[in-house]
């Protein structure tokens, strides 16, 4: 496959000053980025994850010329990020600052047509594609309204909107989803993989929620701290995990069960909880639930036992994170939290 | 080595020809038009702003007559304390409103063009702005045509509701040399005001540095008085501001006093060699400091 | 409050700084302005006279302009940023926050005025400066009478909103012209003694300002029959205003709450 976004040894260094109580002003050099390389194929989706100030911004304003590079390149689209500037941003689409990048004072309707004729669309056009974008996002109740009476939701929809308004060939998303309720959020994501597997639109996404990665994502780069830590599919990434999992059963489990179970392969341990009504809860703990699962079942069914309730524990992408750094997606890179490196979340 | 692919641009253009261009100058343009009018009450402000600078200056010398000029006209004081090569004016009114309403233009280009890279940060359209691949000259030349528009009805309203007031006419032969010292100098104006920009996009405690740079203006360009009451070295600086120059044309010409380079000719030789050289300056004063910005820390910092 | 207000005053040397040039250049120009009306060789006891009617003035425009900026229109800058609604969600009492935002700044527009003050008497050769302490209690009066001006504006502001930013730039030049600032009410008389009579007598600023420039320059003050009476105005003024002007700013923000416009910008 090609790539249509090539990133190489860049880098980003933000020179600094804080000062702490009762203390001097200091300066202090923050490496934003390290020698980052990555490429995005034509017409993937493309996630980027991580926690709070791991660098993803910082990325993703390099690669949409709001933030020059101290060293190393990119080229979107086949031009190069700061000699071919007009042509990059001409090749995007971006919605980076969510409800901030509108203005407050002009209608819904009012922003799409500004920033389509900052994008060259030409007029007729733009007045079709405001006309099939407002259509459908569903903005038509409000987008004759201004801006500042909008909710959160509603200006992040018309944000989603200008994004689209010059129809690139390459989509930014900057955590689009947050702010939204539950159904809008559900459609905005079915949109994004429409524009993405009917259209071939070439998409770099970024979210703290692992389960729009997974849902979305053909490939995942996971960043911390400046660096990509992990690149791969979403599945790729779990399978590489090596690590205990937890399955959860109860029912009426028949002693003869816990014994074949152990006797499966892969199997580490199995713990029983007795209930006074006959009932038991077992945890299994094995190397991967996944492929395991059906001959758990099997060996309980297979002796008598009645399953009510059976859960497998799935690897997460924040449980590849956590292997990977000793943290949670959800910290900030700027506090450590102490947690058993490897542990994941399987353990109950 | 480069990307491998590049795909087609979607509807924006490859190459956008003037008709894109002159298409932004007008759709910012626009937009600006659209938001100061759902602003109420703006634009009155700015049309009432000249008279009450105005005025107050008026009443001042009207007390100065009556306390220290032993209670003489005070245009005759006015006239006696400020000729210069034998020419001076009694109209004393019009001479401060006139200094308030290009005060007020002035102003206005600054505020309107110099801040208005500040006021997308703030407001979080900068990002946005800087995401498109238009050129910024453009933006700018939309901003700059609402800018115009603003400052002019701003000195028009001045002018015409102050004359009313004041009791003083201003339309006379010398107005449209006046018009011409106005048009020639909105081109320096427009590169003080991107050099102003440049100087707020650095600094991020900009509301009280512009009101500073505001009175600064006010004070070289002699708003109330006729610079050559300051000390010679001020003398020499305000000279050389091009607002002070545009300020003395606008009035010698209409007041029938003498202008600042001697002759109108003078002058407004001055003012078209500025016209040439500060845009150009400005201009670049603001591209250089914009792209160190990007370096270090990003133009949506704020 | 205070100190959130002063800390962030501290943190911003700039604007500081520039507090002081602006007040400077001001009073520079007005200067200079009366300049250009006097006649060579003319007394300086009526240069000194042009002078004090010049600062004293101001520094009355200066107390109600910060006061009228820094309680009203900071109400502006809580709803834009979205805090006015945490700060009302909080148990601490909304008279202190209004008033700490003042307390803070009076100590700058102290500052500032003796500096303008200052500068004036160098320039022109000496102020009169007679019956400072009168003339000190009658500017207690006076920002006391402001504040409640300005607990009115603050009201006004949750209910108008952006346009709250032009109606204190257009109350400021209104009190500098009709309170007559920066000259006698003479002067403003001699223009139209309509203005004076129809508008400058009703407002109570007006009597602040005359009152406390006559109290210092020692001159019979122009607007009422008598000094006495003047001071009357003054100190009712200052006692009268903060009350009405904190139950209409209550009366104003529960209209909001009920309406449910208070976080709303």
């Amino acid at each position: 496959m090609d790539a249509i976004i090539r990133v190489e040894n860049l880098s980003k260094t933000f020179h600094t000053k804080e000062r702490k109580k009762g203390e001097k002003k200091k300066k202090r050099v923050v490496q934003a980025l390290k020698d980052v390389n990555l490429d995005v194929f034509v017409g993937e989706n493309f996630g980027l994850l991580g926690p709070n100030g791991a660098g993803k911004t910082t990325l993703i304003k390099c690669l949409t010329t709001l933030l020059l590079p101290t060293s190393g390149t990119a080229w979107v689209n086949g031009f190069n990020i700061e000699e071919q500037e007009d042509s990059v941003r001409a090749s995007l689409g971006c919605m980076l600052m969510g409800e901030r990048g509108l203005y407050w004072k002009l209608t819904g309707r009012e922003n799409l047509d500004y920033f389509g004729a900052l994008y060259h669309v030409p007029r007729d056009v733009r007045a079709k594609r405001i006309d099939f974008l407002i259509d459908l996002l569903k903005l038509e109740e409000f987008a004759h309204r201004t801006v500042e009476t909008f909710s959160s939701g509603q200006k992040m929809l018309l944000a989603f909107a200008k994004a689209l308004i010059n129809d690139a060939p390459i989509l930014f998303f900057d955590e689009p989803t947050v702010t939204m309720d539950v159904p809008t959020a559900r459609e905005l994501r079915r949109i994004v993989r429409a524009l993405n597997k009917e259209e071939g639109k070439t998409i770099v996404y970024t979210t703290h929620l692992m389960h729009e990665a997974e849902e979305l994502c053909d490939r995942v780069a996971i960043i911390d701290r400046g660096e990509i830590i992990a690149l791969g599919t979403p599945n790729a990434l779990k399978a590489s995990l090596v690590r205990e999992d937890i399955v959860k059963m109860e029912g009426i489990l028949p002693a003869s069960v816990v014994g074949k179970i152990r006797s499966i392969p892969g199997v580490r341990e199995v713990t029983v909880q007795a209930a006074p009504d006959g009932r038991a809860s077992l945890a299994v703990m094995c190397e991967n639930s996944r492929h395991l699962l059906p001959r758990i079942i099997e060996a309980a069914t297979g002796n008598g036992a009645s399953i009510e309730y059976i859960k497998p524990q799935d690897v997460t992408l924040e449980d590849v994170f956590i292997t990977r750094t000793g943290r949670s997606l959800a910290v900030d890179t700027r506090e450590v939290v102490k947690e058993g490196a490897g542990g994941g979340t399987g353990r109950g | 080595m480069a990307a491998q692919v590049a795909a087609s641009r979607g509807f924006g253009l490859g190459r956008p020809g003037w008709r894109a261009k002159r298409e932004v100058v007008r759709t910012v343009f626009l937009a600006r038009i659209k938001i100061i009018t759902r602003y109420k009450g703006a634009i009155l402000m700015e049309a009432l702003l000249p008279i009450v600078f105005a005025a107050m200056p008026v009443l001042l010398g009207i007390t100065v007559a009556a306390q220290q000029g032993g209670g003489a006209d005070p245009g005759d004081l006015f006239c006696a304390k400020t000729k210069i090569n034998n020419l001076c004016t009694t109209n004393f009114k019009l001479y401060m409103l006139l200094g308030a309403a290009t005060f007020t233009v002035v102003s206005l280009m600054l505020w309107l063009i110099g801040y208005w890279v500040r006021r997308e940060q703030e407001t979080g359209t900068l990002e946005s702005l800087y995401l498109a691949p238009v050129r910024r000259i453009w933006v700018l030349a939309g901003v700059t045509s609402y800018a115009f528009l603003r400052a002019m009805i701003a000195f028009v309203i001045a002018i015409a509701l102050g004359s009313l007031l004041f009791q003083v006419n201003p339309f006379n032969s010398g107005m449209g040399l006046a018009i011409v010292f106005l048009a020639i100098g909105f081109l320096p104006l427009w590169g003080l005001a991107f050099m102003f920009g440049a100087f707020i996009m650095k600094i991020k405690e900009a509301d009280s540095v512009i009101q500073v740079l505001q009175w600064i203006l006010a004070f070289l360009m002699g708003v109330f008085y006729p610079i050559t009451l300051l000390p010679g070295y001020m003398q020499a600086v305000a000279g050389t501001f091009p607002p002070t120059v545009m300020t003395d044309g606008v009035r010698a010409s209409i007041l029938n006093i003498s202008f600042i380079y001697q002759s109108a000719y003078g002058s407004l030789a001055v003012l078209c060699a500025m016209a040439l050289v500060v845009p150009l300056l400005g201009y670049q004063v603001f591209e250089v400091t914009e792209r160190r910005l990007r370096r270090k820390e990003g133009v949506g910092h704020y | 409050m205070s100190k959130k207000k002063i800390l962030e005053f501290s943190r911003y040397p700039i604007a500081f700084v520039a507090l002081f040039v602006q007040i400077f250049l001001i009073i520079a120009m007005f200067l200079y302005a009366s300049l250009a009306f006097t006649p060579q060789g003319s007394d300086p006891t009526a240069g000194r006279q042009v002078g004090a009617q010049i600062v004293y003035g101001f520094v009355i425009g200066l107390f109600l302009s910060f006061t009228l900026w820094d309680i009203g229109f900071s109400i502006r800058e809580e709803q834009t940023r979205g805090t006015l609604e945490s700060l009302y969600l909080s148990p601490a009492s909304k008279f202190a926050s209004l008033l700490a935002r003042v307390f803070a700044i009076l100590i700058w527009v102290g500052a500032l005025a003796v500096f303008a003050i200052l500068f004036v008497g160098a320039v022109v050769g000496g102020l009169p400066l007679q019956n400072a302490g009168l003339a000190l209690v009658v500017l207690v009066f006076s920002v006391s009478g402001f504040l409640g001006i300005a607990f009115i504006f603050a009201g006004v502001t949750i209910k108008l909103k952006e346009t709250a930013q032009f109606l204190v730039s257009f109350l400021q030049f209104f009190f500098m012209i009709f309170s007559a600032q920066f000259f006698p009410f003479s002067a403003l008389r001699q223009a139209s003694p309509l203005i004076v009579d129809g508008v400058s007598r009703w407002l109570p600023v007006s009597y602040s300002v005359d009152v406390f420039r006559s109290v210092l320059i020692g001159q019979t003050p122009e607007l009422g029959p008598s000094m006495e009476v003047e001071l009357l105005i003054v100190v009712l003024f200052g006692i009268l205003s903060p009350i009405v002007g904190y139950w209409t700013y209550n009366r104003l923000e529960r209209g909001a709450r009920t309406a449910g416009t208070l976080g709303e910008y």
